[in-house]
């Protein structure tokens, strides 16, 4: 059975379609490959030039002496526990505040929507040494607690913005609906709207998540012996070898590519809420 | 339709696996070659090699049983080491695993940026409680912290320490300028200069290595790109690289007798038209080096200047490849610039004890070996120099005293009473490098702008002229 072609132009525009998302993908494949071989490869390897790329000799030598060196482990764990504080503090504050600039027009509502933008203009280089101050005295200075709240801080403006958007995506005839059917606001909000806002707020999740996993200054100030992961890695990673380096780059790679793959779905929602 | 679709997705990316393997096959193959070629000479030099390392390796032996012999004495608890120095992975388990491992007490080695290292030790003054015990910087980490009087009284230490014979310029310069004892010397490191073995057929007729002249070095360069086209001469002008140094310490007092004071004379005239004409054999990509043991492996350069600790990767790593010499001398000496690492204890130290005990133990000769033969930094104290260091370590470690040692040797010490305005300095002299060699402009009018900028410095902090150049009273005068 003979199909129907569509028209040459239209293959033609396919094709480049193709193309250009290929070349996309290359254009950030091909870095993280090259680190990955890099990681992977032994250390008089690293340094020879042209180099090779192809695997032609695997070593988790580098890799080895990297992951065992003192506290490289345990400031993983710091991290994630950073993250997680993080990501669940900034949405218990957030997303009420989100909701609340959704759904309530009030005196100053735009005006408040740019204060809080304005949080994110302050250097936080301008307030390392009161802040190093200020957590000392209260007894949470080198802890990961103290990370996670100046976390918070710096989530926060983004947080609220993005649940806002994704409460205002949500019609409120359903919240409507729920209450003369018998809810009282807080129930409506709770069975109606959170169900369906739940890919937004995984989306702005996923911000705070990479921000804190990310954030390298406030995390290098206020600890000492409990650092997380990207600042260890900052002090140590600048004045070592290529080879180290390249599994440094490697191993902070994986953990948010792993991350973002697992929830790539709602991605897609970060800009609000489809409903149809 | 979607059968071409993927017909064409899989054509494409057929074309670029095609491309990608065609073009390097014949070079891995002629590759191949050479390295097995290779192979066969480090052999045959390792044969020799190996017969001295086993001597070594046993004298290592007995020193250890020594230390276990003896008893350990108190238990002088937690001691928090914030340091600038040895940041590098590798250095930095070598601090932990090796160098602190037999203090006694539990000794807490945490590498650190100098910028967050100040903020921390401000800010545990401001609140009044401490965590940091000991801090490990250069010299010009501690006049911003003098300044906010978080550095504490360390003279009865040193008192203690006197019999390590440490040289006294070292101990002043500790004082920063006072006459109190602000830190302890620990360690001190230099730049040298690095060759491929490659290189040393090219050099000029009757010249040593190890007592080369600037002209020589030029001639030498020029040999290298006559004979294969390229230019070898490496030094490293990147952001984060060293340059400034070797224009304080090394080719400015070479050819001035000075680094300040003669900052725009004839002689630093003459010596930026030398730079001008030796630039044309540096490698351009200089103005990207940061660590020039980089370079070195991968052979882009192959005679290159820098920090003995930027360079050391290179002799451990291929120790038969490379060999470290002196700076070359000028008309007025051979300019050198010892770096002097030095310990200090916050006022805000909660183990105050713990603190002295482990300066104590950093300048003990044991340590003092152990640091050299494990992060490269040379000792501050009288000991013998070991022979059973590494070998890289050991070719640094000559190629550092014959530099000292050199009869015409003129040590420039880094910046003194600067401050905070260190990079400033830095600064004016990177930037009559950028102006003069790199984008060609007139000699004479960079000098005179830039001498301008800095007596201006001079003037601001007050500071004395330091060695070379000759001691004044009241703040140090470009001539």
């Amino acid at each position: 059975m003979e199909q129907t072609r569509p028209p040459m132009s239209q293959r033609i525009n396919r094709g480049l379609t193709y193309l250009v998302a290929l070349a996309i993908a290359l254009w950030i494949l091909i870095p993280i490959y090259l680190i990955a071989l890099a990681a992977f490869s032994p250390r008089q390897l690293v340094y020879s030039w042209p180099k090779p790329l192809l695997p032609t000799s695997i070593s988790i030598e580098t890799m080895r002496f990297f992951l065992t060196s003192y506290g490289v482990l345990a400031s993983v764990r710091n991290s994630v526990v950073v993250a997680v504080i993080t990501l669940f503090l900034s949405l218990l504050i957030g997303a009420p505040a989100g909701y609340a600039l959704a759904r309530y027009v009030f005196r100053g509502h735009h005006a408040f929507q740019l204060l809080i933008l304005s949080t994110r203009a302050f250097p936080i280089v301008i307030l390392s040494i009161p802040m190093a101050v200020t957590f000392i005295n209260w007894g949470l200075y080198d802890t990961v607690l103290s990370v996670a709240l100046v976390h918070t801080a710096m989530a926060l403006p983004t947080t609220v913005l993005v649940t806002s958007s994704v409460f205002i995506g949500i019609p409120k005839e359903l919240e409507e609906a729920a209450m003369t059917l018998g809810c009282n606001r807080l129930q409506a909000v709770l069975r109606v709207v959170l169900p369906l806002a739940l890919p937004g707020l995984a989306a702005a999740a996923i911000f705070t998540f990479v921000l804190s996993w990310n954030e390298v200054f406030a995390a290098a100030i206020l600890t000492l012996q409990n650092r997380t992961l990207p600042a260890k890695m900052v002090v140590q990673l600048n004045e070592s070898p290529i080879p180290f380096r390249f599994a440094g780059g490697f191993f902070l790679l994986v953990p948010s590519l792993l991350f973002i793959f697992a929830i790539r779905k709602y991605l897609f929602n970060l800009w609000g809420v489809k409903l149809k | 339709m979607r059968r071409y679709i993927l017909l064409s997705v899989a054509a494409v990316l057929a074309l670029l696996v095609l491309a990608a393997c065609a073009t390097p096959t014949p070079q891995v193959i002629r590759e191949t070659v050479v390295v097995t070629k290779e192979v066969e000479k480090v052999v045959t030099k390792e044969v020799e090699k190996v017969v001295k390392e086993t001597v070594v390796v046993t004298k290592e032996v007995e020193k250890v049983v020594e230390k276990v012999v003896t008893p350990t004495p108190v238990d002088y608890g937690k001691v928090l080491i914030l340091s600038t120095q040895a940041k590098p992975v590798e250095e930095a388990e070598k601090m932990r695993g090796i160098v602190l491992r037999d203090f006694p007490g539990q000794a807490e080695f945490i590498p650190e940026d100098e910028g967050v290292l100040i903020d921390r030790v401000l800010a545990e003054k401001q609140a009044g409680k401490g965590s940091v015990d000991v801090l490990i910087a250069l010299h010009g980490t501690y006049p911003v912290l003098l300044k906010e009087d978080a550095l504490s009284d360390v003279s009865a230490l040193m008192e203690r320490l006197s019999d390590r014979g440490i040289p006294e310029a070292f101990v002043e310069l500790g004082k920063l300028g006072t006459d109190t004892q602000y830190y302890i010397p620990v360690m001190q490191a230099t730049y040298i200069f690095a060759a491929n073995k490659q290189a040393l057929e090219y050099l000029p007729e009757g010249a040593d290595i190890n007592a080369l002249t600037w002209d020589e070095l030029l001639q030498w360069a020029k040999n290298i790109y006559e004979a294969t086209g390229q230019r070898k001469l490496g030094f490293p002008a990147g952001e984060k690289g060293l340059m400034h140094r070797f224009l304080e310490g090394y080719i400015y007092p070479s050819f001035t007798g000075g680094m300040v004071t003669n900052f725009r004379s004839d002689d630093a005239v003459a010596m930026w038209e030398f730079f001008q004409e030796l630039w044309q054999y540096v490698n351009p990509q200089s103005v990207t080096y940061e660590f020039m043991q980089e370079p070195l492996l991968a052979e882009e350069v192959w005679v290159a200047f820098d920090h003995t600790a930027r360079l050391i990767n290179a002799f451990k790593e291929r120790p038969d490849d490379f060999v470290a010499f002196p700076a070359p001398a000028g008309p007025k000496g051979r300019g050198f610039m010892p770096v002097i690492v030095g310990a200090a204890i916050p006022t805000t130290a909660p183990n105050r004890a713990g603190a002295e005990a482990l300066i104590e133990y950093l300048t003990a000769p044991e340590t003092q070996i152990a640091i050299l033969r494990e992060i490269g930094f040379f000792p501050v104290t009288n000991v013998d120099f070991p022979g059973y260091v590494s070998v890289g370590i050991r070719l640094e470690g000559e190629a550092v005293t014959k530099q000292a040692a050199a009869p015409d040797a003129l040590p420039a010490l880094l910046p003194v009473g600067l401050g905070a305005r260190g990079g400033e300095f830095n600064k004016i002299y990177r930037d009559t490098f950028t102006r003069i060699v790199l984008n060609g402009e007139d000699i004479r009018t960079v000098l005179d702008e830039e001498a301008a900028l800095l007596q201006e410095i001079l003037d601001d902090t007050g500071a004395p002229c330091w060695p070379p150049d000759p001691p004044s009273d009241g703040p140090c005068q470009v001539k």
